[in-house]
């Protein structure tokens, strides 16, 4: 069930793999109680979309991201990318995880470090597909800092890394946990377009954890609103804003429209 | 050291670019902050002996008691070949000791982070080791393996096992969650995971171990040789302790602790060329 590529020109290959999150439950068993943090979420992700999920602190954003990425077993419910477990699309290397924390290996370059993926696992030659380490750091902008070790690079540089590290096997989902939520606001505004220009190259179906809503704005397709913990859905807003999109897009009446509507769900979710 | 360090990075970064006239001159800015970390103790260290010189002879303290260090230094470079045979011995009866007790300890550190089960099991075990003073075990060990190098190699040995150990275990757990969510969102096999993350991730715990645990085997080996034989620069103190011959004993006393600081610079230097990545290699 790997993409058909009658063309191994990237833009052109049609992306297959949806997302659909049934009825997921998850408590965890700490020593002081018992913390419910997702309580029966169900999301369906078309795809090729973009989409986020947006919640208070601790809403349990990052245990349905964990769940959807297979590093974590829901205690009840079922998720299926494309029709397949998510321990599927990891042994394709198909899912392409972005963490807040960029996770780098500070005893890597960053060439080497975008390398890893396709040094890892290899006896599925999974990576069929993948591009090279050198192109991924190219798009990415970083061409020249090749052979910086992570901690000579500053926090956006970093982060760039990660994201070619996670577009380097070609995965047919992205999953991204508050990716630019270290960064500063300059760099983190700069970081959404990047993001947006690289994603739009792939077409992979993309889930993205964040608090802030004119990121969550930017960026969407969907914005999904989360209550409290045990995180709930509570509002799932369509984003009408055409594609490509560029920074000042976050000018238009309708961004703003969108924020407030957002701001008004979230609201509604901390106080439910 | 920093910037020696960075100088190295960017000597390998842009290579061809490089003008022979500034890395010249960071050789040179180099050397002098070497000076500059050696020159107070070395004006302190003189400043100490020559008192020290001066009030054994104004004092006019027998050599029997307290020998100056003219005539400590004049016994052992007057037979430096003699010092230098025993200090070869005594080296490597402890860097034999240290090898084989940090290869053992990482070996266990490496089932212990696997398992919680053998960390149970052996931790205790383990630590039975480390409460038992090893000078308390040297003379069995001697009746066990000889007269030979073997016993003062085990005690050297054992005396480096438990700081290699703990500290093995715990760096090989503390890997960045992200990074270990990373290999396991790749369906990355656990040699991988154990090759490629943890051991490079260990290796600040490895390296504050050795540090601890070289002087420590130096220690081992020289109480070794106190309890039998004829060899090592243990044994020197020992037949020089008996003779009253007290130019020897402080003779093999500096030869020691030439030797301690040889590696401790020695560790130091191989740990900042591997933790190079790491902000430990920052500073001395």
């Amino acid at each position: 069930m790997r993409r058909p590529e009658p063309n191994p020109k990237p833009t052109e290959v049609l992306p297959i793999v949806s997302i659909s999150v049934a009825n997921l439950s998850h408590r965890y068993y700490g020593e002081d109680g018992v913390l419910e943090a997702l309580r029966g979420v169900s999301i369906e992700v078309a795809p090729a979309a973009f989409v986020s999920l947006i919640g208070p602190s601790g809403c349990g954003k990052t245990t349905l991201l964990r769940a959807i990425g297979g590093l974590l077993d829901a205690e009840t419910g079922s998720v299926s990318l494309g029709g397949m477990p998510p321990a599927e699309l990891q042994r394709r290397k198909a899912i392409g995880f972005v963490f807040q924390d960029a996770a780098l290996l500070p005893w890597r370059t960053a060439l080497d470090n975008i390398r890893l993926p396709l040094q890892l696992n290899r006896r599925r030659n999974a990576n069929a597909a993948a591009s090279s380490a050198e192109d991924a750091l190219n798009a990415v902008g970083l061409a020249e800092f090749a052979n910086y070790y992570p901690r000579e690079l500053s926090g956006g540089m970093r982060q760039r890394v990660a994201l070619a590290r996670a577009l380097v096997s070609k995965p047919d989902v992205m999953l991204m946990d508050e990716p630019f939520g270290a960064l500063d606001e300059m760099t983190r505004q700069e970081m959404r377009y990047e993001l947006l220009r690289l994603w739009e190259r792939t077409h992979a179906t993309a889930l993205f954890v964040t608090h802030s809503i004119p990121e969550a704005v930017a960026l969407s397709d969907r914005v999904i609103v989360l209550s409290a913990r045990p995180a709930e859905v509570v509002a799932d807003i369509a984003i009408d804003l055409a594609r490509p999109r560029i920074e000042s897009v976050e000018r238009s009446s309708r961004f703003l429209e969108y924020t407030y509507r957002i701001r008004d769900a979230l609201s509604v979710g901390v106080a439910a | 050291m920093n910037r020696l360090l960075s100088g190295r990075m960017q000597s390998r970064r842009r290579a061809s670019s490089r003008h022979a006239a500034q890395s010249s001159h960071r050789r040179r800015s180099a050397a002098l902050a070497v000076a500059g970390y050696l020159l107070p103790p070395a004006v302190a260290l003189t400043l100490a002996a020559a008192a020290w010189e001066a009030w054994t002879r104004a004092a006019d303290v027998p050599a029997y008691l307290v020998p100056a260090p003219s005539v400590v230094l004049a016994r052992l470079f007057g037979d430096i070949g003699y010092f230098a045979l025993h200090g070869g011995i005594t080296l490597a009866e402890a860097l034999g000791g240290f090898a084989l007790g940090s290869a053992a300890a990482f070996i266990g550190a490496t089932l212990m982070a696997h398992s919680r089960f053998l960390e149970r099991s052996l931790l205790p075990i383990a630590i039975l080791v480390k409460v038992t003073p090893v000078v308390a075990v040297a003379p069995l060990f001697v009746i066990w393996f000889g007269f030979g190098s073997l016993p003062k190699v085990l005690i050297a040995s054992l005396i480096t096992f438990f700081p290699v150990l703990v500290n093995a275990m715990v760096g090989l757990r503390a890997v960045n969650p992200g990074a270990l969510d990373l290999f396991r969102s790749l369906a990355a096999s656990r040699a991988d995971i154990y090759i490629r993350l943890r051991l490079p991730s260990s290796l600040p715990y490895l390296f504050a171990a050795f540090r601890i645990a070289i002087p420590l085997a130096v220690i081992g080996a020289v109480v070794g040789e106190w309890f039998s034989g004829d060899r090592g620069l243990g044994s020197v103190i020992i037949v020089a302790h008996s003779n009253l011959d007290m130019p020897t004993l402080f003779a093999a006393i500096l030869a020691l602790a030439f030797f301690g600081i040889a590696l401790t610079l020695l560790t130091a230097y191989a740990e900042r060329r591997a933790l190079f990545w790491h902000d430990s290699a920052n500073g001395l």
